[in-house]
């Protein structure tokens, strides 16, 4: 007979890795930064290359300014604290289990080295329409779309499509850059205003979709 | 004790905790008792050197379960249906009845965050004047508030433990209740139904407050909490 002490081992040894007890996180800044993205896989993905079950947008080679960004306005709640914003709100309380500045820059910096991956297309828009409307956005978000730090202005070409529509949807209606201090989004909540219908936000993400990486 | 443990704060508190006394001093009663009875028995009919362990023969065996089975379970139905008795008042009083309300406040529970709508200075939900905040429900103590908690996505729990108030939210469905805070203070608001792989970071805070800091509150509110590392 196979004696009970073994497995009851191997349960212990099971149960404290299943719980974690047993990990540390390291100290080496990429090791810690690719650990504490395991957070953010089960919305995001593996790869960050994001998921429409979940309503995450890719952020594989988004850079890391911007993620900091994005990061911290959510922990301070400049972003995903409206009532409307249900992503939004799932995001908040997990940007906030990052407890330090120096922890929100090294996953940021993880994310920004993955590879970028915006999936395929996934809704039908006018690129022409699109391409002329874009003339606006690339005054900051530049031409080819990879942004511009200087002028706080994220990559979109990377981004998935749907993602583009809800954002500017959100800028739009106040459910993003609600918080007055945060003047980088009142610049997009403005621009967000200029753009007439739900029709034209998708002639937008069309065309932003077709911008080579 | 149990409030040495967690403050009553609710106007029902107290009865749920007698409750909870009620059930525990019956069922721990019955456990010493049996507990002890089973273990004085084996040890005072055990083998022992020059004794054979003391086993019930049948004749024995029906007037045995008649003293020691029998009339025990029928004084523990009785208990039961003092619990039951108990249970059900306490179930009338929270449940099936309320009393009239002061005003509305509505719960909304999604992934994972709670969003509290509170009526405003008028006093009426639904109007411009509401007030929506994030995970923090403000509330003046001495007032008595209808709830109406929904859920956007999944199941969720709105558990209040220092109200000893623990009610399920389910998607598509709007459920009623009340309370009435009786203690000012800072308190926890917690989910109490697994919903996702962030439930264990879904908390929000209870701000009871007194009619002054409460008018405070209504006359600048927050809408959400602000974070600090």
């Amino acid at each position: 007979m196979v004696p009970a002490r073994p497995s009851l081992v191997m349960m212990a040894l099971l149960g404290s890795a299943a719980s974690g007890c047993a990990a540390e996180l390291p100290t080496e800044a990429s090791a810690r930064g690719e650990v504490l993205f395991k957070n953010c896989v089960q919305c995001h993905g593996d790869s960050g290359e994001g998921s429409t079950l979940m309503n995450a947008p890719a952020i594989a080679g988004l850079p890391q300014w911007y993620v900091e960004a994005q990061v911290t306005h959510f922990q301070t709640g400049w972003r995903g604290a409206h009532a409307d914003d249900v992503e939004g709100l799932k995001m908040r309380p997990m940007s906030r289990t990052l407890k330090s500045a120096a922890d929100v820059s090294l996953v940021s910096a993880h994310v920004s080295k993955l590879a970028v991956n915006r999936g395929e297309a996934s809704l039908v828009g006018d690129v022409a329409k699109g391409q002329s409307a874009y003339a606006t956005c690339s005054v900051c978000h530049g031409a080819d779309g990879t942004g511009n730090e200087a002028m706080k202005a994220p990559p979109l070409r990377q981004l998935n499509d749907w993602y583009i529509v809800a954002q500017l949807r959100k800028f739009k209606t106040g459910v993003r850059a609600y918080e007055p201090a945060d003047a980088s989004g009142a610049t997009m909540k403005a621009m967000a205003g200029a753009v007439p219908d739900e029709a034209a936000m998708r002639d937008l993400a069309a065309y932003i979709h077709t911008l080579p990486l | 004790m149990l409030e040495h443990y967690m403050q009553q704060g609710s106007s029902y508190a107290s009865q749920i905790d007698g409750l909870v006394w009620m059930v525990l001093l019956m069922t721990g009663f019955w456990f010493f008792l049996v507990q002890g009875a089973l273990f004085y028995l084996l040890w005072r009919y055990r083998a022992r050197p020059g004794h054979k362990a003391v086993y019930l023969d049948d004749a024995a065996e029906h007037a045995f379960e008649v003293k020691w089975i029998e009339i025990p379970h029928r004084v523990i139905l009785i208990c039961d249906v003092a619990v039951i008795i108990g249970a059900i008042t306490v179930w009338s009083d929270i449940k099936l009845s309320a009393p009239k309300h002061d005003e509305v406040i509505r719960v909304v529970a999604q992934q994972w965050a709670w969003t509290f709508t509170h009526a405003g200075p008028d006093g009426e939900l639904d109007t411009a004047d509401d007030i929506v905040a994030i995970d923090e429900m403000h509330l003046q103590v001495g007032k008595t508030y209808s709830y109406e908690l929904g859920a956007k996505d999944v199941l969720h729990a709105f558990s209040v433990p220092v109200f000893r108030l623990k009610q399920d939210a389910i998607p598509g469905r709007v459920i009623t209740g009340w309370f009435k805070p009786t203690l000012v203070g800072e308190f926890d608001v917690q989910c109490a139904e697994i919903c996702g792989i962030g439930h264990g970071i879904m908390p929000a805070r209870l701000y009871v407050e007194t009619p002054e800091a409460h008018a405070a509150w209504l006359a600048n509110p927050t809408h959400y909490l602000a974070y600090k590392f």
